[in-house]
């Protein structure tokens, strides 16, 4: 008996027999749906996650640093990293958040406060995003001429902040997409003077949007030259400062270094400082998501394997039932190994077509829990489409053994007997 | 010789008190060509000859050499293999596959031959043709009377053209005149070389075989040639 014949006969058997078929089947149709839900999920926040990291930018080393004299370190910070060359250390600014009223034509950044409501677009359909009453107010930064490098911003119109405008004190301001678009629609902001506490700053660039979807925020800033903080905020102390590393290796590098200089200028008696990578947050973050998908994929993994007990407690039946025509078959010739190989290929027929239904399921089901937890489109990837078909194979397989085994052990002349 | 048993035990419990010894010594041979009747009533121990005669169970003590070899030595699989090329089995009971229709059914041996779809399909029309049921191979065996469901049975049991062709009570479910014509049929095939054994009950079935073997108690008490009583 060949394959294909034994092939033929189990679906035969399982067409047969479609109630019990399909109710035999649920179970494992529950467990590869579930598994392949839970796992296009997890894909697709880790996907997520991912893509907001890479928009923030990796490599970046966080210094938190203050004196209690308020004496500035970022001067000297500046001068350091920069001497350490662009081998290690790609750029450094400020990132420090600081408030104002910030009023163009009829938009006025304070009026926007009380839509603080407002969340992500729904469906990425940012078309309808524009009108007033939807627009969040932009977060303020005091950045370097490196802020773009540090926060992975590219400039779209007219130019960066310069060291120029940081010697000088300039009073201008480079915006984000976002921001951009709230204040000043279509119409193009370089050149134009925004009125921020009352004075007057100019729009010297505006950056490219780095994300249209999800962290649209991201882009709905404003960043002007750190020492523009004497008159816009005077008083504050920057403390809080950002340092792009040139690469994952040039972060420990740099985390020492960094350390060790601030070590130099500030001590225990006069501040305090910390530095660290968002390399680390970032992995925490990877290891989180991996605890997280191990944990969902057991409960899915034990709902499988209780699919997989139905199969087998089904087929033990199905040999009671079918002993006399497994007794005719042995007796018209059939070896035990066709009977093993007939019931095989019948219990992993059985759940090979409850997984690919299982994998339907599943697909819709990613689509749904996508849109719902992540609002975005999760479609399965291949590898777990196959993954969950060979799955329900194997455990066919592996549950249909044991009953299989059984129904080739039995002695062709009891099995004649049987009614 | 193509059947020897030389003193044949079959039992069941052997040594405790409730010992059954369903076949109880039993010497016989069979020629090939020959068509042999075994007779007895219920619980002379024929169904178990049968059984061993037939490869689907081993004498206890003493040697079956069927075609010369010894069933003993054989392996499960070489066991198969001889029930599936060398004997066809008609049952009382037809023990047709339910699920499988007609034709699925004359196919089943020839598919534990490995032999392929087209030639598999021409060996079972003929034996269907053989039988009278050409044009019934589509229908399931539900669909058929006991007669036509025997005669089904019967041409699974020639499509492999097997030297030995085993019927135990084959005419015991069906009615007078269906049984006629299954008994005749095995006479024909008797004629054309086949090595026939027939087991029953029954003296008048018994009369249609050329030879006639009776058992009582696992014995046997007579085995004579007899008239043939050609139907």
């Amino acid at each position: 008996m060949n394959i294909q014949q034994a092939v033929k006969m189990a679906l035969k058997s399982i067409t047969g027999n479609k109630g019990r078929s399909i109710l035999t089947m649920l179970g494992i149709i529950i467990g590869i749906a579930s598994v392949m839900t839970i796992v296009s999920v997890i894909n697709g926040s880790n996907q997520q996650t991912l893509k907001q990291m890479e928009a923030m930018g990796t490599n970046r080393v966080n210094v938190s640093a203050s004196r209690y004299d308020g004496k500035n370190v970022f001067d000297d910070l500046y001068t350091y990293c920069n001497g350490l060359g662009s081998d290690l250390v790609l750029g450094v600014t400020p990132n420090s958040q600081f408030s104002a009223t910030v009023v163009y034509g009829a938009k006025n950044s304070a009026s926007m406060e009380k839509n603080q409501n407002y969340g992500p677009a729904s469906g990425g359909d940012s078309s309808a995003d524009s009108t007033a009453t939807q627009d969040m107010p932009p977060t303020l930064y005091f950045g370097s001429d490196q802020y773009a490098a540090c926060n992975n911003f590219k400039i779209a119109k007219g130019r960066d902040i310069t060291q120029t405008d940081i010697k000088r004190y300039a009073q201008v301001c480079v915006l984000g997409a976002r921001a951009a678009k709230i204040f000043f629609n279509y119409a193009d902001p370089v050149g134009q003077v925004m009125q921020v506490n009352g004075l007057p700053i100019t729009v010297v660039g505006v950056y490219a949007e780095k994300d249209p979807d999800s962290q649209w925020s991201m882009d709905n800033i404003i960043v002007y030259p750190y020492t523009a903080s004497r008159y816009l905020a005077a008083g504050t102390q920057m403390t809080e400062f950002t340092v792009k590393a040139s690469s994952a290796d040039a972060t420990t590098e740099v985390i020492s270094r960094v350390t060790g200089y601030l070590g130099g200028l500030i001590s225990n008696q006069n501040g305090y400082f910390s530095v660290y990578s968002d390399n680390e947050n970032q992995q925490s973050m990877n290891q989180y998501a991996t605890q997280m998908s191990l944990i969902l994929g057991g409960i899915a993994a034990i709902s499988l394997l209780v699919g997989g007990i139905g199969i087998m407690n089904i087929m033990l039946v199905t040999v009671t039932e079918r002993t006399r025509e497994i007794g005719i078959r042995r007796a018209i010739g059939a070896e035990r190994r066709s009977i093993v190989t007939q019931f095989l290929i019948e219990a992993a027929m059985l759940c090979g077509i409850g997984g690919l239904i299982g994998i339907l399921v599943g697909t819709v089901g990613s689509l749904i829990a996508g849109r719902a937890l992540l609002k975005m489109t999760v479609w399965p990837s291949l590898s777990i489409t196959i993954c969950a078909f060979l799955l329900s194979v194997v455990l066919g397989i592996l549950f249909g053994i044991y009953p299989a085994a059984k129904a080739s052990k039995l002695q062709p002349v009891e099995a004649l007997r049987a009614e | 010789m193509l059947i020897t048993l030389k003193d044949v035990y079959k039992i069941y419990s052997e040594g405790l008190e409730s010992e059954v010894r369903a076949l109880d010594g039993v010497s016989l041979t069979i020629e090939r060509g020959e068509f042999v009747a075994v007779v007895g009533q219920s619980g002379s121990g024929k169904s178990t000859m049968m059984n061993v005669l037939g490869c689907l169970d081993i004498p206890t003590h003493g040697d079956y050499l069927l075609d010369g070899v010894d069933v003993k030595e054989l392996t499960d699989r070489e066991l198969s293999h001889i029930r599936n090329k060398q004997i066809g089995f008609i049952f009382q009971q037809y023990n047709l596959i339910q699920s499988l229709n007609v034709v699925e059914n004359v196919e089943l041996p020839l598919i534990y031959q490995g032999i392929g779809a087209e030639k598999r399909r021409e060996l079972a029309m003929a034996a269907l043709e053989r039988v009278g049921l050409l044009g019934r191979e589509r229908h399931k065996p539900t669909e058929m009377s006991g007669g036509q469901q025997q005669r089904v049975a019967i041409a699974r049991a020639i499509a492999t053209h097997p030297p030995i062709i085993m019927a135990d009570e084959p005419t015991g479910a069906l009615d007078s005149h269906t049984g006629h014509d299954v008994l005749r049929f095995l006479q024909e095939l008797n004629r054309d070389g086949s090595t026939i054994i027939l087991i029953t009950h029954d003296n008048g079935i018994a009369a249609t075989a050329r030879r006639c073997v009776r058992l009582a108690d696992g014995k046997i008490v007579e085995d004579a040639p007899q008239e043939v009583d050609w139907l």
